[in-house]
């Protein structure tokens, strides 16, 4: 293996010394079960927000109790309970563990596999007694966070949690939250900005390249993110920053709903690289548990020469219904959508992304690689739209299914709507199997079966992992063997 | 009957404007003489329906008979089709002598009219279908085709005005083939349903056509095209042509059973917009539950090739000609697949007439 491969080794495991440190307080009191007007008014008091932003919850909440939910994805999503819920900070209630012994033997197989090593093992799985690990690694990331804010300071970028930029930025918050995607842009939206418990709050600067990586991984103040996540990235003109969100290893969390809103906004000449390895509980083999993930996310390409680039690795979640758009509203504006989403046993995902074109000679580009298993539904679902003032838009979408096995489904949803004759755009989708030859040759040369799958795999996938930042690349690469184990012969 | 139309809120209605048929099914027919001359093609068996009625007169219905279809269908707009319709029942390996023609002619109104074509084993037949006039001519055709039967279609939708739908649900036993091509030219509003079922090994099914489209006219179709049996193979073939302000939609799904393998299923969609103003909406679907199978679907939506044309203009070709010959060859495309010669040339001629408007 090349050098460079175990450089990067070498930084994923450097990297997850730090990464496991967050963990929420577990003394922090939480509001009473259920939704409503109070838990609302409760959870912005708990974070010491200013009237506008309770007043836009409520707004938000009035308007989520008019809605319904969507039921046109090719999803089969059980009735959920709203009421049945906590909404602030009673997450993370995983169930606690004496030792790893009882911890789920596929869970704990899998650990090994990623090679976390066995005290952040116990982190990840909460047994107990580890919290003096999780409270060691959060201190020593604490000074690490610290350096890396020391140096964003430097170059001007603000890097806080939503929380803490409510508080601090306010009008800049104000500016932008809810501006790309609305409270009232869906159910989930809507229930999101009601309830929002943190996220993510990155501004850089006009002109400035952001010195590093962002990524969820080296922020504090935001462990417990996890229901309601709320991020908004703005780039302002001329600027880059590129953000990684999630993780590889996969989290026992008995939140069933994950409903996250992201907003980008790039300005003229910005760039934001959005990056997103999502691998959350999927349930187990007959479907049982496991997470709904019902996230929004889109960017606004505002300016001119704007370029907005969503790449995704999904492998995670019971129910994934997800789709990053781009409106791309900036002449000359970019956006890039490259997903990589694995279904197995009865897991169920519907993701794709919606390029709207308004800025005269925008450009998107989407590859879509969906891989189905075992019970498991895979859908691409995706809307390229060119409106009649968008002259020259040059749109290519390619969406490549593969199948393992006779019990799953793979689904190709896209929709094409063209206003303006200049545009160019072109669809291809194929959907095929690993070739009994194909496996035959890599076999043959002596690779077990399941390490045969993994290699086909990832040669699949090509296209999209390689635009991922490198250690996630990597990581992302194990994990797509992983997720498919025990899916072929 | 009340009339109750779905609403763009549903998925299969999104790209639809049914907006003009309830005052359309208030009006009544003004009748009148009719003259079908120039819609006859050939000199097989031929009938003439005006306003959905049957004129006997001017009709040698040859192996159709009149009357009772018996079918019902709970589509929102096949399920106003009750009522008398045209039958078409061929025995075992039997072909009619000819291609049969069915003229529609509308004078306003509504009309709404079932037919049945049933094909035992190994029968064939071709079945030629035109829609002149105006109003809203309402049409549901079930079909089922036995083992190794043939079935070849052709509908003309050249209304002047008002509104066409068609929906057609068929079935297709074991190496049976349906093909049906449409042509969307005229000036009135379109929507095409078809419901398709390969049900039986080794079944073929083609569905598509050309849809022309200028001022504010609007042609919809929603296709569903299944493969429930093992080995079955299925093109769908559109080209959409849009100018003015004009809109054409295309919802073509493939369905893949479980079970299904082998199943060989081509889309290709493309359109091409005229001007500024007009629309173009696909929407290639493929939903596959069978993992030895080949999916293809392709899908292009854009304006004349640039280079195409500055070609045909250094050859010495004006620039109007150069448009109109790169149109005709990409509407001819689809329509070249018709099977019989005189069909075919009827159809590109009713196209070459809507385009050398466009001149």
């Amino acid at each position: 293996m090349s050098t460079r491969n175990e450089e990067a080794y070498a930084a994923v495991e450097e990297q997850s010394r730090y990464k496991w440190g967050f963990t929420s307080d577990i003394e922090q009191d939480f509001a009473p079960k259920g939704l409503s007007e109070e838990t609302i008014a409760f959870i912005s008091a708990k974070k010491n927000e200013p009237q506008w932003m309770l007043d836009w919850r409520l707004k938000a909440y009035r308007r989520w109790l008019e809605m319904e939910s969507p039921d046109w994805a090719k999803l089969n999503v059980p009735p959920i309970d709203y009421q049945d819920a906590y909404y602030y900070a009673a997450p993370k209630a995983k169930p606690t563990l004496k030792s790893l012994d009882e911890l789920d033997p596929e869970i704990l197989a899998t650990y090994q596999k990623l090679g976390i090593p066995i005290e952040e093992q116990k982190v990840l799985a909460g047994v107990e007694g580890s919290r003096k690990v999780a409270v060691d690694a959060v201190f020593d990331s604490v000074s690490v966070a610290t350096t890396f804010r020391e140096e964003l300071k430097a170059a001007g970028v603000i890097f806080l949690s939503i929380s803490e930029a409510i508080r601090e930025y306010p009008e800049l918050v104000k500016k932008w939250l809810g501006k790309v995607v609305p409270q009232h842009d869906n159910y989930f939206a809507a229930l999101n900005s009601a309830v929002f418990s943190d996220g993510t709050f990155v501004y850089v600067p006009e002109g400035v390249r952001c010195p590093m990586e962002l990524s969820t991984y080296f922020r504090i103040n935001a462990a417990n993110t996890g229901q309601f996540e709320r991020t908004l990235i703005i780039a302002d003109k001329g600027s880059y920053v590129s953000y990684l969100e999630g993780c590889t290893a996969p989290q026992r969390d008995e939140n069933q709903l994950h409903a996250a809103v992201v907003e980008l906004v790039a300005l003229d000449d910005a760039e934001i690289k959005y990056s997103t390895v999502q691998n959350w509980y999927p349930g187990n083999a007959e479907g049982l548990g496991g997470i709904y993930n019902f996230v929004t996310k889109r960017a606004l390409c505002q300016g001119r020469n704007s370029k907005v680039s969503w790449t995704q690795v999904e492998t995670g979640s019971a129910i994934t219904w997800k789709y990053p758009s781009c409106v791309l509203a900036g002449e000359n504006s970019v956006g890039e959508f490259y997903s990589v989403a694995v279904t197995n046993n009865r897991q169920q995902a519907d993701t794709g992304t919606k390029m709207i074109h308004l800025g005269k000679g925008s450009r998107s580009t989407i590859v879509s690689k969906g891989i189905s298993a075992g019970h498991s539904n895979n859908t691409y679902r995706g809307l390229v739209r060119v409106g009649a003032s968008a002259e020259s838009v040059r749109n290519f979408t390619q969406c490549d299914s593969l199948l393992l096995g006779h019990d799953c489904g793979a689904h190709t949803v896209p929709y094409i709507e063209v206003k303006n004759p200049s545009a160019q755009i072109e669809h291809e989708a194929t959907t095929s199997r690993i070739s009994d030859d194909q496996l035959f040759y890599a076999m043959q040369r002596g690779l077990s079966q399941e390490d045969a799958v993994a290699l086909i795999v990832n040669g699949f996938c090509r296209e999209v992992l390689q635009q991922l930042p490198m250690e996630f690349a990597v990581e992302a690469q194990k994990l797509l063997g992983i997720s498919l184990e025990g899916s072929v012969g | 009957m009340t009339l109750a139309l779905p609403s763009t809120r549903q998925e299969a209605w999104r790209w639809s404007d049914l907006s003009a048929l309830p005052t359309l099914a208030e009006q009544a027919p003004r009748g009148g003489v009719i003259d079908a001359h120039d819609f006859w093609i050939g000199d097989g068996p031929r009938l003439l329906f005006i306003d959905g009625h049957y004129d006997a007169g001017l009709s040698r219905p040859g192996p159709v008979e009149i009357g009772r279809t018996g079918d019902a269908s709970d589509h929102p707009l096949a399920r106003l089709a009750g009522g008398d319709g045209w039958v078409l029942t061929l025995g075992h390996d039997h072909a009619p002598s000819g291609t049969i023609e069915i003229v529609h002619v509308a004078t306003g109104g509504a009309s709404h009219l079932p037919a049945r074509i049933t094909l035992a084993e190994d029968a064939q037949a071709s079945i030629v279908e035109t829609f002149v006039g105006d109003g809203w001519a309402n049409r549901f055709t079930r079909i089922a085709l036995a083992r190794s039967a043939r079935l070849m279609r052709t509908v003309r939708l050249l209304q002047s005005s008002g509104f066409q739908s068609i929906r057609e649900e068929a079935a297709i036993a074991e190496g049976a083939s349906l093909v049906t091509i449409l042509l969307g030219a005229g000036a009135a509003g379109t929507r095409i349903d078809a419901a398709l079922s390969l049900d039986g090994e080794g079944a073929f099914a083609e569905f598509g056509g050309a849809l022309l489209a200028r001022g504010d006219q609007r042609h919809d179709a929603n296709i569903v095209l299944r493969h429930a049996a093992p080995g079955g193979s299925s093109r769908q073939i559109w080209r959409a042509v849009a100018d003015d302000s004009a809109t054409d939609s295309i919802a073509a799904r493939v369905e893949v059973a479980r079970g299904a393998q082998q199943t060989d299923a081509e889309q290709s969609l493309k359109g091409l917009l005229l001007a500024r103003t007009a629309t173009i909406n696909t929407k290639p679907e493929l939903e596959i539950f069978a993992d030895d199978v080949k999916c293809a679907h392709g899908c292009a939506i854009g304006e004349l090739d640039k280079q195409a044309l500055f070609y045909m203009q250094s050859r010495g070709i004006p620039p109007h000609p150069a448009r109109a010959l790169l149109t005709r060859s990409f509407v001819a495309g689809a329509l070249e697949r018709i099977g019989e010669e005189a069909v075919r040339d009827a159809v590109l001629a009713d196209a070459e007439a809507w385009l050398g408007e466009a001149a």
